[in-house]
């Protein structure tokens, strides 16, 4: 516990160096994004007024204070141009569950697709099974992924007489949208799950496993999978809460109405509190999802001890 | 503790009997012959040890009694009998599982790494409980508790829930006995089960197997190249060569009565026997190429002694006594006589003197 609690200061710790530095340098823009447009229509004093109402014109150090004094009221403001005068809670609120839907629906599949054929490639390792999942793996490892979430959406809409496009209240139109995200991770869990298996399987205690008479199948179920599974363990939490991200080419494809782009947008308009909640999220995200990750594998791995740091391992 | 005297070993009924056995390998496109028609009877309750050089051919031996054999190695041909059943027709994983654990179990040689890290260790003691004796839950807990308690682990009940981590080398071992034992076998096989660990502890490990093969009545194979530990142990001793099991006798024919000059060179590279200032013996030359056929005795390139016939025709097994043969064209009543090197009469003397004081 004292090292969770610790951990969650330094966390914190952290989270405010990233966001206290982000906001900072959106102060450092120049101020031509905050009009976009209409820089060149408006006259000095009206652009003077328009700077003060948002209260750019503060000197930094206030209007630091003023962004945390609202975020711990729990207040993330207003967008500034992306969508003027609505709250940020309200516009990341839609996309997020979007994202997030979308996303977990895709990793669920990705783990059982993606450990399955990990796991039966390392039981078939060398034979037809492994081969073919190889060249699955490096297919899609290799070609770029624009390439099949194209031909995907070209093609499979017609075999399956799929809709083009995402509709939220068609759930028929997720399921290519869900593929599409999918295929890269089956790629890399089966990948990596296989490699992990492996090397367990070439350990002497599966040696031993194997002399005091468990079967093949026991020696994996009871012994092999566990073990292989530890190194993952520890980024799971983390690709979990990453799918709130969205995916920039799957939501622009489907035009799905995510979080997918949505800070590299609000970067470019230069809307500052969406820029910073956005930033809060993400690093908030990265932080808890790394530490999850390893409360998780001290979870599995009596060897872990999170309590003891700079131990032996 | 009562060793089994030579007669009453040979007077047990044999448990396992290997004919003629040939493995090969398939290695990078060539053939290895690793085991050259070995042949051996196991004694029930009887220790015995294999020794050898590396690459003799032990592990490989044991492993085929257990289809642990690597997959590029096969038994060509030979029976290796077992309870009425030929366990060198066995092909299948459902064949091996009567035979696994339940029949034979192996102590491997590093404790190191020998245990699931992830499992606390009375569970993997349960886990051959509840394979091999038809005890589940509660039960099997009780029985890998009293196993661990006689492998010599103080506090088993706490102990049961540990990992291997917290354990050290020699602790480790005992645990992995633990495993064997908890299957309830009738062989005991130990590849090099006190290799890995420090000396003090080796002596440990050794009285402990003895204790158990008392108390679970098993019969026992080290494999070793340690001459040390089969001093220790073994009512017999079985040496090989190059895949051929070349003499094989009670510990004290072995010892202090060779007949092979192989034995001979490997009694006399004992560093126990050495003399002060001059260097240890070393037998010269290396082991034959088992890709290659060999003829005549395998050791003939090697030996100093080397008669023309040990070039051209392999020697048969020679009786010494009922309990001790050797290959070698050297018991023959027509070879030369050949006095074994000093380093092996030294030893005779030793002994000699030794049961003349007794007497």
């Amino acid at each position: 516990m004292k090292y969770i609690s610790t951990r969650l200061f330094r966390s914190l710790l952290t989270l405010i160096i990233v966001v206290t530095v982000v906001f900072l340098l959106m102060r450092m823009m120049p101020i031509e994004g905050y009009f976009g447009a209409n820089f060149d229509k408006l006259d000095e004093a009206q652009k003077t007024v328009k700077l003060q109402n948002l209260g750019l014109l503060d000197p930094w150090y206030t209007q630091l204070k003023n962004f945390y004094t609202d975020l711990l009221k729990g207040n993330l403001g207003e967008s500034i141009t992306y969508r003027p005068k609505v709250a940020i809670t309200k516009i990341l609120g839609d996309k997020l569950i979007t994202s997030l839907k979308l996303g977990m629906s895709s990793l669920v599949v990705s783990l059982v697709l993606g450990l399955g054929l990990g796991i039966l490639m390392a039981r078939f390792k060398g034979k037809f099974m492994d081969k073919l999942g190889t060249v699955y793996v490096v297919g899609a490892n290799a070609v770029p992924a624009v390439i099949y979430y194209l031909l995907i959406q070209v093609f499979f809409t017609d075999i399956f007489n799929l809709p083009l496009l995402y509709d939220k209240s068609n759930p028929k139109s997720w399921i290519l949208p869900i593929l599409c995200l999918s295929l890269v991770n089956i790629a890399y869990y089966a990948m990596w799950i296989r490699r992990y298996m492996v090397d367990e399987l070439n350990k002497d205690y599966v040696r031993l496993a194997r002399a005091k008479g468990l079967t093949n199948k026991e020696i994996m179920s009871k012994h092999v999978m566990r073990n292989a599974f530890v190194p993952m363990a520890q980024y799971l939490p983390a690709s979990i809460l990453y799918t709130v991200s969205g995916s920039i080419y799957v939501e622009s494809l489907f035009s799905i109405p995510g979080t997918g782009g949505l800070l590299v947008t609000a970067i470019q308009r230069q809307d500052n509190t969406l820029v910073q909640a956005l930033v809060l999220l993400y690093s908030s995200i990265g932080i808890i999802g790394l530490m999850l990750g390893d409360i998780l594998m001290a979870a599995f791995d009596p060897r872990i001890k999170l309590a003891n740091e700079g131990g032996s391992r | 503790m009562a060793q089994k005297t030579i007669e009453e070993i040979m007077n047990s009924e044999v448990v396992l009997s290997i004919k003629d056995l040939v493995i090969k390998f398939n290695l990078r496109g060539q053939e290895l012959t690793a085991i050259r028609g070995a042949s051996l009877d196991l004694h029930k309750g009887e220790s015995l040890a294999i020794v050898g050089e590396s690459g003799s051919g032990k592990s490989v031996l044991n492993k085929s009694f257990m289809g642990l054999l690597d997959s590029n190695g096969r038994i060509e041909s030979g029976s290796i009998m077992y309870n009425g059943q030929d366990l060198a027709k066995f092909k299948t994983e459902e064949d091996w599982i009567k035979i696994r654990g339940k029949e034979i179990a192996m102590v491997f040689q590093d404790p190191m790494t020998s245990l699931n890290p992830l499992k606390a260790i009375g569970k993997q003691v349960q886990e051959s409980i509840e394979l091999h004796q038809n005890l589940k839950g509660e039960e099997a807990k009780k029985l890998a508790v009293e196993i661990l308690n006689d492998v010599g682990i103080s506090e088993p009940e706490r102990r049961y829930k540990q990992y291997p981590h917290e354990f050290s080398g020699g602790m480790r071992q005992r645990v992995v006995i633990a495993t064997a034992v908890a299957c309830n076998p009738n062989i005991l096989i130990c590849d090099e089960p006190t290799t890995a660990l420090d000396v003090t502890i080796q002596a440990q490990i050794l009285q402990l197997l003895k204790n158990l093969q008392d108390k679970y009545n098993l019969t026992i194979i080290y494999i070793t190249h340690d001459l040390g530990v089969v001093a220790n142990v073994a009512d017999r001793i079985a040496v090989m060569y190059a895949g051929d099991i070349i003499e094989i006798g009670s510990s004290e024919e072995v010892f202090f009565d060779p007949k092979h000059p192989y034995t001979w060179a490997l009694l006399s590279s004992l560093p126990q026997l050495g003399v002060k200032g001059e260097a240890l013996y070393s037998i010269k030359g290396t082991p034959p190429n088992l890709f290659k056929e060999i003829k005549g005795d395998a050791f003939a390139p090697r030996n100093p002694h080397a008669l023309k016939i040990d070039f051209v025709e392999r020697p048969p097994y020679f009786e010494v006594t009922p309990t001790h043969k050797a290959r070698t064209w050297l018991l023959d009543p027509r070879a030369p006589k050949v006095e074994p090197p000093p380093l092996v009469k030294k030893m005779q003397e030793l002994y000699i003197e030794a049961g003349d004081k007794v007497e």
